[in-house]
Formats: structure tokens, C-alpha cells, sequence
């Protein structure tokens, strides 16, 4: 019987292991992934300014941000640079058909239930989680995106708001002499209360 | 003795013992309880083990669990999981917001019948099956059916490819062969040409059709519905001399007769009828008298469930029944046998109320009833002035069957060799035929048979070309409602397994392209002309103004004489053939939903049973399990007992269905083939059975006994003069009336209360909740190992409680899901606070905390809570895995789960209404138990909001939480069940 209780604790700290490995992500913080084009945000957002939502159209209606369908690329690349050998992929892909794959960059587990429109309406920036993509070549993620993380912000929700105007500059500062965060608090009428429920990300 | 079987032999007199003991209302479950056998106490402790044994290892079992141990720690060396990867569209389809839900009108047919249908597409899949609220048929709500149609799309058991004698094909293939057999019957007028199809209402099939059978004069056709509706039907053409459809009208109806009719779970309107009925019998809203419903039936159905007066009777007396009614209404009728004081009295309280409410009373007739006893129906109907009140005729809604042949006169050519080629669209006439008809020997004088089917089922391996079928999902195609009006169906995905719809087939060999959405378009072409009007039809699901007029009809008496005279009244043993609740006629024995719900009134679930009365039982002293053999002239089945409370002495119900041979992983071999005793002349009763013991005993997973509440209070059922007198008398029975203090704080309150309020009043137990539950949730389905067990996963259970004297009890229905307690008792037990409570009031499951204690399952005094004993969920089937809802966790091994109150559609509107910074509206959060109840006995929403409906419901006088002693202050709570008897009759149910 002690045996039997010592092998549940051994196997319960070798499971805690086990878990923790295969919970990890593929790729870590600030390592970007080999994609099958070598997509750059810094040239899309950076240089030629065009808004978060021009792509991800579904970020403000929908859980998911949304991953541009090929037809969205072509309505420059059908044009530009079509001589380009990188782009090689993407032309092959929306003539054939037959799209490529993007290697994610962010998951989370799948009982984990993240909403990207109700952030955007509540007035997280996009660079709060992603980071100053208008500055990556290669996109990386930024942010662990573990539990913890989340519900740092979760806690203390204020200082990551930012007026409804400004949730897509990615080079927006809240001025420092101005208490924005807790104005906007009363403003997004964010109920702190159910901030921290379980069932706020898991169901 | 197997330990997981009731064996306690059921002793009826020391049952009617305790009962006479009892004081006040005593409810009961089953039959072993009844009895309270002391035995009972002890056996159901063992079937319900509720401690595992203690982990014990011994020193060479500890090294090699070890040794497990380190290889299980290297597996960690070998990295992250798989790089997860995000296929962009190409071109985004149309007007989707990826990650968003779209709904879309359809039509699901069931027995050829249209029930109108919103299906829930996401990203391309359908994944779960609302009412549509415009539809007549539907009024929002589903049944079990319609529910479970979703798992039939994704069923990985339906037919995948063409099959030509056994070996893969092509459409390309067929076509050729369609038209070497087009030339055939070209030389001949199709005169050695047969189409057999099931009911047909839709306009573009029987179009269709019409158009074979004019190419080819000679061909016929003929329909095969193994549950139809003939008898009402002849009925009908006796009666009116027409075959004229009839529709009720419930709503309209103060005394109601049933004839053995189960108009509750009427194949093409029972969700509309039930609503109606609900709506004659709530208090709150209906301050008139309410309607009282009489009941007269052979097996328990629904609809005696629901009877304030229930009369258990033979078919044989049913009969006899009518013949007296018709009698007392002034109809001269023979009527034989000796008079029984009680029937009589009975009758005299029907017929005086009958007559009372000329005009606002209703005869209903059952499909099992001979076709004279419908039109006897029809008559006193007539006679009663009901007929354009209560009842309402219209033309007929299918395809004239009268045109078409009969299976026995199939057969009949068949064996003659009349018949060279045999269409069959559908239907599976090899396993569901009568077998005396010996359909599948006619086969073999056939050179060619084409079978369209879902399946390969038995007809389909038998067939010279199988045709896999498109799924209702997956084809155009229309059909009518009960009350005419058509809609169309479409397709929510393109078909998974290249299969065509039965149109689409009689366009090929029409010449025609075989393309549904062509077919349907243009059949529509006068009604629907423009664009803008189809598209509108195609929104609303339905198409507006085809819903058919009454019509007036003379009834005739000529059909009196035709009448013979009553049979000697027999003694012997009756056997009835009904559907089965759940799996109907067979078609849907490998859906794993329907076969693991728990049947309404035994609460079997996986398997058919001799359905015996406790009379009958203790005569021939048989206990559940014990296996008989059911004998009709030469004709022998074996099957288990169940004995029935409230079943007629002397009839033996065997439900159809079971016993598949060809049905799938799920449905094959389980239970007993009813077709096999089923004769073409008396499909719904053949008399002179004769059981015999066997000796040998089967073991049957009925959940009757799960989650047993050791006789605590907790069904509330009162009478209206009760309720008129004393309304709040639901509550007072309570031990500690009010909210009794706490010594826990109450929580600040949140935003919003959720709450929930379940009406027995209106409920039926249909169960359809249930299933809507484990579509939405993705509840697993455990197995019928599993269920004997008690480990069945519905997060909620319908409980069916009896009172009364077991030869006819009183039923009633309780839906149990979470209480959602403001003060949780799973709460405080949980060691890793998996179970905890949120702002709002619910109490949550945190899967990815649960560690499986179950000590929460051990404290809840409602046992609400599932818990995966093994890994349930399939994780390997890929089709399954498509049906799934992306916005529910999919529970893995080792982890508690329970009623959420569908907390991702609370998310999802909370979600909506805070970007557009407003409070969630009255209504915007249906859960999906109260979306599919046909009676709208299950309502939700917000508590803080006085106006909200669930707040007027709990309101209500009649609202009681389950032990609320316990202090738990439950969120859930009940309206008490109000019965209606008529005071000429008393308490007394029959």
C-alpha cells in the first residue's frame, strides 16, 4: 500500500513533466517559422501603411482575426511583383487552386476560448499581444500567451486600454500625465468582476 | 444471475401492499422499487458501486509500474508537439465571417413529411439542427429525429461509393446501365418495370415520378412505409370516400379521446400537436378551463403519459371500446362481451363530456386502429360537430398511394417473374417487410434491382446496383408539412460521399441531368418566378401560401355495414408492433445518439424488448431479463422481458426496428427483429401469441434506476381544483419553507442572474432536450457496457416517475439538468477547484483543472454530474469529428462533466451584446434543451431582470426548487405538474 502510494506520486511528477513538454510550443518567443512565403509584415504594415483589417477582415466580428483568403494577396500581387521567385508559391496556389500552408505562429490549447473582436472593442491594441509586426520582417511571436500572461492583463486591464481610434496605431502611447487606462475602464463599462471567471476563456 | 440485472423477482402483491400503506403521493421509478423489496436497497448498491477498490500494489508491481513510469518520463525528451498549420481559402465562399456560425433554412423529411429546420453551418460543416420558427410544423422546436439527423450526415457507416455486384463503380457506369434498361423497357411500356418508394409528398420527386411512369405506361409503383399511415388512410376513403388528410386542431379542444393514438409523437406533426396541447393546459396564460385528455391504449405511449384518464386495454377491447362509444352516440353497432362496471363508468364520463363540449372535443384515432374504427372516428366526429372546429380536413399532402401497388402485390409479380428491373428509392424492404411476404426470396426472380440508399443495408447487398444516397444535408429536394405547405431542402454541404438524391436518380432516367437544385428550381418555376421569390422561400424555409384549406366533406354511413361482427372475445395473448421510440422503424439504428437515449417510457436504451404487464408477468412468473419465445402460427421469435407498468393484461408489445443485419458498427445485431412475426394483414396487432419461457436471461441497460434520489420529494404534482384552491400547494410540502439561512456568504451579485425554469406541466418527456443537449455539447455516446454501468454521459435526463397501481399508474416526466446551486455542494469538495462558481451565478466545470476526484459527482445531491470513466470521446474518426461544436471543449478521459447551461452561447451573446455596449435581450440566449422543447417547458434567461420570461415563469405559484431543504438554493427550479381529472371519475386513473 505505501508502495503503491509512492508510484502515484513518482508517476504523478514524471506526468507533470510529460505535460509540461507537450504543452510548450513548437517555436519560441521572437523565433520566427520558416513560411512558405516569406510574408513580411514590416513591408505590408511599415512601408506601405495599409490597416491591420485590410487582412485579417474578421478581427472585429469574430472570434478568429481571420487569415487573408489568396484572392486578397492578388489584389496587389496579381500586379506587383509578379516576377518575384518568392512569390512563386502564392501565384502557383491561386492558379492551381490548391492553397499552401502558413505555419501558426499562435495557439492556444483548444480549451482555451480567446475572442479577438471583443479585445478590439474594448480597446486592446493589436500590439499589446502581437507586438510592432510593422517592424518584422519575419513575423515572431511576442507574447507567451501561457495562463499567467493572460490574466495578468486580465487583473489589471487598464493600462492596455487605448481609445477605440487608436486599437490598430501601432505606434500609439498613452500620454503619461493622463490616467487613460481607468477613464477608459468607466468608458468600455468593463465589468472587472467577470474579468477573472473561468468561464470567461474556457467552457 | 448476471450482477448488473434486475433478477429480484417482482412480487405485484406485496407491491399493491405498499402502496395501500403509503400516505400522500407516493412516486415510484420501477417495479423493484415499488415492490420494496428488501432486497432492493442492497442490489441496487451493488449495481451502482460508488467505491472503486483502493490502489494496492505489491513490491514487483511497484518496479514494474516504475519502469512504466521512465518510459513514459523519456517520451518527454521527444519534443513539442506537432507544428499546427492554417490553410488559407483560395476565395473566400460568399458572405461567411470566418469563425462565425450561419444559419440555413432546410427541410428534413421524416415517413416523407416536411418539418422545416434552421441548420447551423460552421465554416462549411453542418454541426447542429434548430427548429424553424416560421415553419408549421416546427414553431422552433425539433424532436429526437430531427436532432440526431447530423450525426446521420456524418454516420462514417453510411455508403461511400457505388457498388455493381459487389465491386466498386461509377456513376458513369450506372448511366450506361440506365440506359441499356431504359431500352428494355422502351420495347415493352415498362410493363416489366417497378419503382418502390416510402411516402411521398414532394412536389419535384412526384413530379418526377409522374414523368417515369408516363414514358412508360406499363411501369408501377408502388410504396412501402413500414410505419405508415394505411389504416387512416382507407379510413379516410371509407369514411369520406376521399382520401383526405386530417388535421388536428389541439388548440381548439376542450375534451379530447385518444383511441390508442400517440398524437405526441406523430411522425409529421407530433412537435406542432404537442405544442398546441401545451398550450391548452397552462395555467398562467390559459384562465379558462383547461382541456382534459382521455386516453385509451394497449402500450404505454406519450400521449397516455400525458392523459388525465388513462384506460389500459387490449386492442381487441379498443375495439370494442369504439363500438360502445359509437353506441351511446347513436350508432347502431353490435357490440359483444359482457359489461364491465368500470369501463362503463368511464364511458359514461367521456360521453357526457364528449357531448358537453360539442364542438370543442376531439376523437382522435390511432395509426394501429382498423380502417373502420378510423372512419367510426370521422363519423361521431361528424356527430359531435368537431369536424371545421377541432378537426379540419384537407386534400390529401402525399402522392396519391391509392394509385400506387402495395408491397405484397410486388412481391407477387416478383414471384410470377413480371418484374425485370426494381427500382427501390429508399427504402429497405429486405429487413422491414413483413417476413412472411418473403420479400427477399422474391428478389431472386428479379435479373436487375437498383437500390438508392444512406446505407448498404440489407436490400442493398442484395441489389444488382447499390446507389449510395446525397443525405437530406446534402441535396436539393422539397417536400410537404402535415398541413400542405411545401418547402424546399438544400444542401448545407456539397455530398461527402458523391451520392444523389431519388430525384436526381429519376432524372437519369428521364434523360435528364441529374441536378437536384435544377429539378427543384424548376418545379418551383410558376409559384417562385423571380430570383428574389426563391431566394425568399429558400430564407424563410417554407413557401408562402401553400399551406392547404380546409375543406369541407360529406361523411358517409354507408361503411356501417360493411362492419363484421365483433370476434368472440379471446382469451388469448395479443402481440402489437409499434415503432420504437427512438430508432422508428430501423432506418436509424446506427445512430449512436438515438440508440443510447433512454426510450421514454421504459427507459431501455440499445435494445427492444417484449414489453409485458405486471398481470402477465406474475402469471407466467417472469422478471426482467428473462428471455421468451414470442410464437404467432409458425412464426417464432425470442426476445427479453420488460415488464410495463400500465401495458394492457393481456397484450405484448415488440417494437420495431431492431435486430438489423446490415445496418452499420452501431446498429447491427442488437435486439429483436419484429418484421420477422409482422404479417402484411395485420401489420399493428396479430392475436393468438403464445409466450413460453426459455430459461435463458439477456441483459438489458435501462437507466431507470440511475441517479436515484432515494425517495426524496422531488416531483411536485398537484390537480387544477388543488391549484385553484391552494395555488402555492407545490411548496407546501416543504420541510423548511423559504430560504433557510446560510452560513456561507452569498455572492455579490453580477451583471446577470442566470436561471432556468423547467414547466412539468407542459413537458412530455419526448427527450428531445436531450439529444439537442449532445449535439451541442459534444456529449460522447458510451456503449450499451457503459450504460449498465450507470455511466451514461446526458448532461440532462428526462426521470420518469410512475404513482399509482402498477397495472395503469399515472407517468410523468422530470428533465433533470445542473441545478446551477448559488451554493454548490461540488463546489467546496473539489481539491483543485475544478468547480467554481462565476460572476453571473453559474457554476462552472473547468476541464483542464479536473483531475477526476469525482468527489464533486459524490456531493451532488441532484447527480447531475457525468464523468469520463474512459475515453468516450471519438478521437479518431474523422467524420465525428467534423459533427463536433468548436465552441464546446471535447472532453478527454478522467475529467467531470455537466450541464453548463450551453455557457458558450451565453459567451457568445454576452460577447455581442458588450461590443455594442447593451444588456444581453429576453430571449437572445435560447439554451439548446429549451430551442428543440416542443412545449416550451424549458425557459431561460436572466433573473435580475424581473420582465425576462424565465423570472415570470419562477413567478409562477407553482414553482418549487428540488430539495430545497438541502439549502442549495438551486437556479433551476420547477413548475409542479397540474393533472386535470374529471370529477365523475375521481383520483382514479382508469
Amino acid at each position: 500500500m505505501q508502495l503503491g502510494v509512492l508510484a502515484a506520486v513518482l508517476l504523478i511528477a514524471v506526468l507533470v513533466f510529460v505535460w509540461r513538454a507537450a504543452m510548450a510550443y513548437p517555436a519560441g518567443e521572437q523565433e520566427a517559422l520558416e513560411q512558405p512565403v516569406p510574408f513580411s509584415h514590416k513591408h505590408h504594415v511599415g512601408d506601405d501603411g495599409i490597416d491591420c483589417r485590410y487582412c485579417h477582415s474578421s478581427v472585429e466580428s469574430s472570434a478568429f482575426a481571420g487569415i487573408p483568403p489568396l484572392s486578397t494577396c492578388m489584389t496587389c500581387h496579381s500586379q506587383l511583383y509578379t516576377d518575384q521567385t518568392v512569390l512563386a508559391p502564392l501565384l502557383t496556389a491561386y492558379r492551381s487552386g490548391v492553397a499552401f500552408h502558413w505555419q501558426r505562429l499562435h495557439k492556444l490549447p483548444d480549451f482555451v476560448y480567446f475572442n479577438h473582436s471583443i479585445h478590439i472593442a474594448k480597446g486592446v491594441g493589436c500590439v499589446s499581444c502581437h507586438g510592432q509586426v510593422d517592424e518584422m520582417p519575419l513575423t515572431a511571436r511576442v507574447a507567451p500567451l501561457t495562463m499567467q500572461w493572460c490574466l495578468a492583463c486580465h487583473r489589471n486591464p487598464a493600462p492596455q486600454l487605448r481609445p477605440a481610434d487608436q486599437v490598430f496605431n501601432l505606434h500609439w502611447h498613452p500620454d503619461p500625465s493622463a490616467a487613460t487606462g481607468p477613464q477608459l475602464l468607466q468608458v468600455y463599462h468593463i465589468d472587472m468582476q467577470r474579468l477573472t471567471d473561468c468561464s470567461i476563456c474556457h467552457r | 444471475m448476471s450482477p448488473l440485472m434486475p433478477s429480484l423477482p417482482f412480487d405485484l402483491e406485496a407491491a399493491r401492499a405498499h402502496l395501500a400503506a403509503a400516505r400522500g403521493p407516493v412516486f415510484w421509478r420501477s417495479l423493484e422499487e415499488l415492490a420494496d423489496n428488501a432486497g432492493f436497497v442492497h442490489w441496487l448498491r451493488q449495481q451502482q458501486p460508488q467505491l472503486a477498490q483502493a490502489l494496492s500494489l505489491d513490491r514487483r508491481g511497484f518496479l514494474q509500474f516504475m519502469a512504466a513510469s521512465l518510459a513514459l518520463a523519456g517520451l518527454s525528451a521527444c519534443g513539442h508537439p506537432p507544428q499546427d498549420q492554417i490553410v488559407p481559402y483560395v476565395q473566400a465562399p460568399e458572405g461567411q465571417i470566418d469563425g462565425l456560425p450561419r444559419f440555413f433554412a432546410t427541410t428534413l423529411m421524416r415517413e416523407g413529411y416536411a418539418r422545416g429546420v434552421l441548420v447551423e453551418n460552421r465554416m462549411g460543416r453542418p454541426t447542429k439542427i434548430e427548429g424553424n420558427p416560421l415553419h408549421p410544423a416546427s414553431l422552433g422546436a425539433t424532436d429526437i429525429f430531427a436532432q440526431a439527423a447530423v450525426l446521420q450526415l456524418w454516420d462514417p457507416d453510411r455508403s461511400q461509393t457505388l457498388m455493381n455486384r459487389g465491386v466498386t463503380s461509377t456513376w458513369d457506369a450506372f448511366a450506361a446501365a440506365v440506359v441499356q434498361a431504359t431500352e428494355r423497357h422502351a420495347r415493352d411500356g415498362g410493363a416489366r418495370l417497378r419503382i418502390l418508394t416510402g411516402a411521398i409528398t414532394s412536389p419535384t420527386l412526384s413530379a418526377q415520378l409522374g414523368a417515369v411512369l408516363e414514358k412508360f405506361p406499363g411501369a408501377t409503383w408502388h410504396v412501402h412505409e413500414p410505419l405508415g399511415n394505411a389504416n387512416a388512410h382507407a379510413g379516410a376513403r371509407l369514411a369520406l370516400g376521399v382520401p383526405l388528410a386530417t388535421r388536428l386542431r389541439l388548440d381548439r379542444a376542450k375534451t379530447i379521446l385518444s383511441l390508442d393514438a400517440d398524437f405526441l409523437s406523430d411522425p409529421a406533426a407530433g412537435v406542432r400537436y404537442a405544442r398546441d396541447y401545451a398550450a391548452t393546459r397552462a395555467p398562467e396564460s390559459n384562465q379558462g378551463t383547461p382541456s382534459r385528455l382521455y386516453v385509451v391504449e394497449s402500450t404505454p405511449s406519450l400521449t397516455g403519459g400525458m392523459a388525465d384518464h388513462r384506460l389500459a386495454l387490449e386492442a381487441a377491447r379498443i375495439e370494442r371500446f369504439a363500438r360502445l362509444l359509437a353506441r351511446e352516440l347513436g350508432i347502431n353497432l353490435e357490440v359483444s362481451g359482457a359489461e364491465d362496471a368500470q369501463h362503463q363508468r368511464w364511458l359514461n364520463a367521456v360521453l357526457t363530456e364528449l357531448k358537453a363540449n360539442r364542438g370543442a372535443s376531439l376523437i382522435v384515432v390511432g395509426a394501429s386502429q382498423p380502417a373502420w374504427v378510423h372512419a367510426l372516428g370521422h363519423l361521431l366526429n361528424d356527430a359531435l360537430g368537431n369536424v371545421g372546429t377541432t378537426i379540419e380536413y384537407t386534400d390529401p399532402v402525399e402522392r396519391n398511394a391509392a394509385q400506387a401497388g402495395t408491397l405484397s402485390e410486388l412481391v407477387g409479380a416478383m414471384q410470377a417473374g413480371r418484374v425485370d428491373t426494381l427500382w427501390i428509392l429508399d427504402p429497405n424492404p429486405v429487413y422491414d417487410a413483413p417476413a412472411s411476404l418473403r420479400f427477399d426470396e422474391g428478389l431472386t426472380h428479379v435479373p436487375h434491382v437498383i437500390h438508392l440508399g444512406l446505407y448498404r443495408d440489407e436490400t442493398g447487398m442484395r441489389a444488382e446496383w447499390h446507389l449510395p444516397m446525397a443525405h437530406q444535408l446534402e441535396s436539393w429536394s422539397d417536400a410537404r408539412a402535415y398541413d400542405g405547405t411545401a418547402s424546399i431542402a438544400q444542401p448545407l454541404i456539397a455530398p461527402l460521399y458523391d451520392g444523389r438524391s431519388a430525384a436526381e436518380v429519376l432524372a437519369m432516367v428521364l434523360g435528364q441531368t441529374p441536378q437536384g437544385r435544377v429539378l427543384v428550381r424548376k418545379q418551383w418555376q410558376d409559384q417562385l418566378p423571380d430570383e428574389s421569390s426563391w431566394n425568399a422561400a429558400l430564407q424563410q424555409g417554407l413557401i408562402p401560401n401553400t399551406s392547404l384549406p380546409p375543406r369541407t366533406a360529406m361523411v358517409s354511413t354507408a361503411f356501417l355495414t360493411q362492419i363484421k361482427p365483433p370476434p368472440p372475445a379471446a382469451a388469448a395473448l395479443e402481440l402489437l408492433f409499434r415503432a420504437d421510440p427512438t430508432i422508428g422503424d430501423g432506418s436509424w439504428a446506427n445512430n449512436g445518439w438515438l440508440q443510447e437515449l433512454p426510450k421514454p417510457m421504459t427507459q431501455l436504451t440499445w435494445d427492444n424488448a417484449a414489453l409485458v404487464s405486471p398481470a402477465l408477468a406474475a402469471q407466467h412468473q417472469l422478471n426482467n431479463g428473462d428471455v421468451i419465445e414470442l410464437r404467432l402460427a409458425e412464426r417464432v421469435v425470442q426476445a427479453p422481458v420488460w415488464i410495463m407498468p400500465g401495458q394492457a393484461a393481456r397484450s405484448v408489445t415488440l417494437h420495431l426496428g431492431y435486430g438489423r443485419r446490415q445496418a452499420g458498427r452501431i446498429g447491427d445485431g442488437r435486439g429483436v427483429d419484429a418484421y420477422r412475426l409482422r404479417t402484411p394483414a395485420n401489420p399493428w396487432v396479430e392475436s393468438g401469441l403464445q409466450i413460453r419461457r426459455t430459461g435463458a436471461r439477456a441483459e438489458l441497460a435501462s437507466t431507470q434506476h440511475h441517479f436515484n434520489l432515494e425517495g426524496r420529494d422531488l416531483l411536485r404534482v398537484g390537480t387544477w381544483e388543488e391549484y385553484r384552491s391552494n395555488p402555492h400547494f407545490a411548496t407546501a410540502t416543504d420541510p423548511y419553507p423559504g430560504t433557510p439561512p446560510s452560513l456561507y456568504a452569498n455572492r455579490p451579485p453580477g451583471e446577470y442572474a442566470w436561471g432556468m425554469s423547467i414547466d412539468l406541466n407542459a413537458c412530455i418527456g419526448c427527450k428531445a432536450c436531450t439529444i439537442a443537449c449532445q449535439s451541442e455539447n459534444n456529449i460522447p455516446v458510451v456503449g450499451k457496457d457503459q450504460v449498465q454501468r450507470g455511466r451514461e454521459m446526458h448532461w440532462i435526463r428526462v426521470d420518469r416517475y410512475y404513482e399509482g397501481d402498477a397495472a395503469n399508474p399515472r407517468a410523468y416526466s422530470q428533465p433533470v439538468p445542473c441545478m446551477m446551486c448559488e451554493h454548490a455542494p461540488c463546489e467546496v469538495v473539489c481539491p483543485v477547484e475544478a468547480t467554481v462558481h462565476d460572476a453571473e451565478g453559474l457554476n462552472l466545470q473547468v476541464y483542464n483543472r479536473c483531475v477526476g476526484t469525482r468527489f464533486c459527482s459524490n456531493n451532488c445531491p441532484y447527480k447531475v454530474r457525468r464523468f469520463n470513466f474512459l475515453q468516450y470521446a471519438d478521437d479518431t474518426t474523422d467524420t465525428l469529428k467534423a459533427q463536433r461544436n468548436p465552441e464546446v471543449s471535447v472532453r478527454r478521459r478522467g475529467v467531470m462533466e455537466k450541464c453548463t447551461y450551453c455557457i458558450q452561447r451565453i459567451q457568445t451573446a454576452h460577447i455581442e451584446a458588450d461590443k455594442q455596449d447593451r444588456r444581453i435581450r429576453d430571449g437572445e440566449v435560447l439554451t439548446a434543451c429549451q430551442a428543440a422543447c416542443p412545449t416550451q417547458a424549458i425557459r431561460f434567461g436572466d433573473l435580475s431582470d424581473a420582465g425576462s420570461a424565465v423570472a415570470q415563469a419562477k413567478a409562477s405559484k407553482r414553482d418549487y426548487v428540488m430539495l430545497g431543504e438541502l439549502n442549495t438554493r438551486p437556479r433551476t427550479s420547477y413548475l409542479a405538474r397540474l393533472r386535470n381529472p374529471n370529477p365523475l371519475l375521481g383520483e382514479d386513473p382508469t
